[in-house]
């Protein structure tokens, strides 16, 4: 059964217990900012960081669902426990989602018994849903090795994942044309590996010289991103490619600089969020004042005077 | 989404649904279609695709915590299989997630499937909207059920 007392699910997410950890996922997901969900996060927040979270980003249909099917076999294999969590575009226009990353690895995560949980990014934008920072401290908390989530899949506009993720694998391949100079041109700098998928295909092994000529020419720190040729439905290049995000794992682990913008981040993302919770209720109400708006339409104020003056009736 | 306005996130929470033809059944057009029709009502669709085993379909829905599967069969083996559905759903303890039935059921089989849990139960030319409305209306059944004492 699945508990119905917060105490007793909190209990159940520290213990391991998948149905509790399912629950709470619901929660941070669908009452953001509430009692609940807060009070969640809060008591594990102590649990966790133990897990390694990778995150998998590049262009749609690359291959970063397949991927995270054979790598999640054969991290269970060596005996780490994985958990994924995958993120779908919500429809602007009705909210809905077809979550469609979970067939791809539906296979590896059945014969492995490994935990994957889809989200729909309603409508944040940059490849990441609000709740996945809480759902991967559950995840985490409930005792996961590594945690892998996918992005969305937007390509260039997958950027919030750095602020997620310790080690970010972006994903190309094959065949992407235009896509992969506009990401030379913008996204290089968040990869921490650069993998190239497909690599089966005509024209990988051009991609993947493209790659490693572009980072060679790039400005870096002290760590060098190596790029990792790998054919998916084979599993060729796999062992490299599990060195390299171990490798990275560990790196990332002693390197402080990076671990205190991730927290730097979150905190500011979650400020925001509180602030504006907190005064929701004035905001909409003044929003849904018409004589509010109507001194706007006939100029008798302007925009910021109007916020000015609502935030200096709340503070 | 408007240009320019700030990032606003869906406030509303969204039924999920796990679409499922579990057993050996290779027309998937309904169950194609129905996958379109909710993500056009505003759900959040996860389909397994082909040949789930009852084991997998139940995994599947307590990981992704949905509130509902929608079972289909076409090949009139939902007696047995929708059954084993049903059976395991039961014997994990799993009460709030709804189960519903479609595909082609002749009518003598409905009033049984209703007895073991299973609603809906619908063939084909059942008008979408139908289809929706009870799916809405289970899936608001279950976010009670699954409502948190603090
Ligand atoms: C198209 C079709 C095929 C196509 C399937 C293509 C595909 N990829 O889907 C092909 C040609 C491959 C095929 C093959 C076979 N078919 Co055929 N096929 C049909 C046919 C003519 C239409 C099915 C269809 O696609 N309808 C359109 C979709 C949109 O509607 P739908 O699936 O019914 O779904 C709607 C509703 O039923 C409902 N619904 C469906 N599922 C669910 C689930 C939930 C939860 C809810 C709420 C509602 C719901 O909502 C949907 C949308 O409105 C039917 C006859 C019929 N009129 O139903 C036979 C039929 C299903 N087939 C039949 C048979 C026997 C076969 C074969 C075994 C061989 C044969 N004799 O042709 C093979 C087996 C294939 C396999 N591997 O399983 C029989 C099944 C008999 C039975 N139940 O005992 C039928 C009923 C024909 C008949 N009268 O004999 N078939
Ligand atoms: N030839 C070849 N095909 C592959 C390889 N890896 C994946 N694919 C195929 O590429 C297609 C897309 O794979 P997915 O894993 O769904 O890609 P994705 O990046 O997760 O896609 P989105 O989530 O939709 O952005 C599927 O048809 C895979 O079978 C590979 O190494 N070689
Ligand atoms: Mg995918």
């Amino acid at each position: 059964m699945i508990p119905l007392r917060l105490d007793e699910l909190i209990q159940g997410i520290i213990k391991g217990d998948r149905r509790s950890v399912s629950r709470a996922i619901s929660i941070v997901e669908n009452e953001q900012v509430s009692f609940n969900a807060k009070k969640i996060v809060k008591e594990i927040y102590q649990y966790t960081g133990r897990a390694h979270i990778v995150g998998i980003t590049g262009p749609p249909g690359i291959g970063k669902s397949t991927m995270i099917g054979n790598l999640s076999a054969m991290l269970s294999d060596i005996g780490r426990k994985v958990s994924v969590v995958a993120i779908d575009a919500s429809s602007p226009f009705t909210g809905g989602s077809l979550l469609g990353n979970r067939i791809r690895m539906q296979e590896s995560l059945t014969r492995h018994g490994i935990f994957m949980r889809s989200l729909a990014n309603r409508g944040l934008k940059g490849g990441l849903s609000r709740s996945i920072w809480d759902t991967v401290k559950i995840l985490d908390a409930s005792g996961s090795d590594i945690i892998i989530v996918e992005t969305v899949g937007a390509g260039q506009a997958d950027l919030d994942v750095v602020n997620l993720a310790e080690t970010v694998l972006m994903v190309l391949g094959p065949g992407l044309g235009d896509e992969i100079q506009a990401i030379k041109a913008g996204i290089m700098e968040i990869g921490s590996l650069f993998v190239i998928n497909k690599m089966d295909l005509p024209g990988a092994f051009i991609a993947q010289k493209d790659i490693e000529e572009t980072l060679a020419m790039s400005p870096r720190g002290e760590w060098k991103p190596p790029v990792v040729g790998v054919n998916s439905l084979t599993r060729e290049g796999y062992e490299d490619l599990i060195k390299e995000i171990d490798r990275h794992g560990k790196f990332v682990k002693k390197s402080s600089d990076l671990s205190f913008r991730k927290f730097r981040t979150e905190l500011e993302i979650t400020i925001d969020e509180e602030l504006r919770s907190r005064f929701h209720q004035e905001i909409m109400g003044f929003l849904t004042d018409s004589e509010k708006i109507r001194s706007l339409m006939e100029k008798r104020t302007d925009p910021y005077s109007a916020a000015e003056s609502l935030i200096n009736s709340i503070a | 989404m408007e240009a320019g306005k700030n990032q606003s996130l869906f406030k509303g929470k969204p039924i999920k649904i796990l679409l499922a033809k579990p057993g050996i059944d290779g027309h998937d057009r309904g169950i194609l279609v129905l996958a379109k029709a909710f993500r056009d009502a505003g759900m959040e669709v996860i389909y397994v695709g082909l040949l789930p085993t009852p084991e997998e379909v139940v995994d599947t829905a307590v990981n992704e915590d949905v509130d509902a599967i929608a079972l289909s069969l076409l090949n009139g083996a939902h007696m047995t299989v929708f059954k084993k559905v049903a059976d395991l759903m039961k014997s994990r303890g799993v009460n709030d997630i709804a189960v519903i039935g479609g595909g082609t059921i002749p009518e003598a089989d409905k009033p049984k499937l209703e007895k073991m849990g299973i609603s809906g139960n619908y063939g084909p030319g059942t008008p979408i909207s139908t289809i929706i409305e009870h799916i809405t209306s289970r899936a608001a059944e279950m976010r009670k059920l699954k409502a948190m004492e603090e």
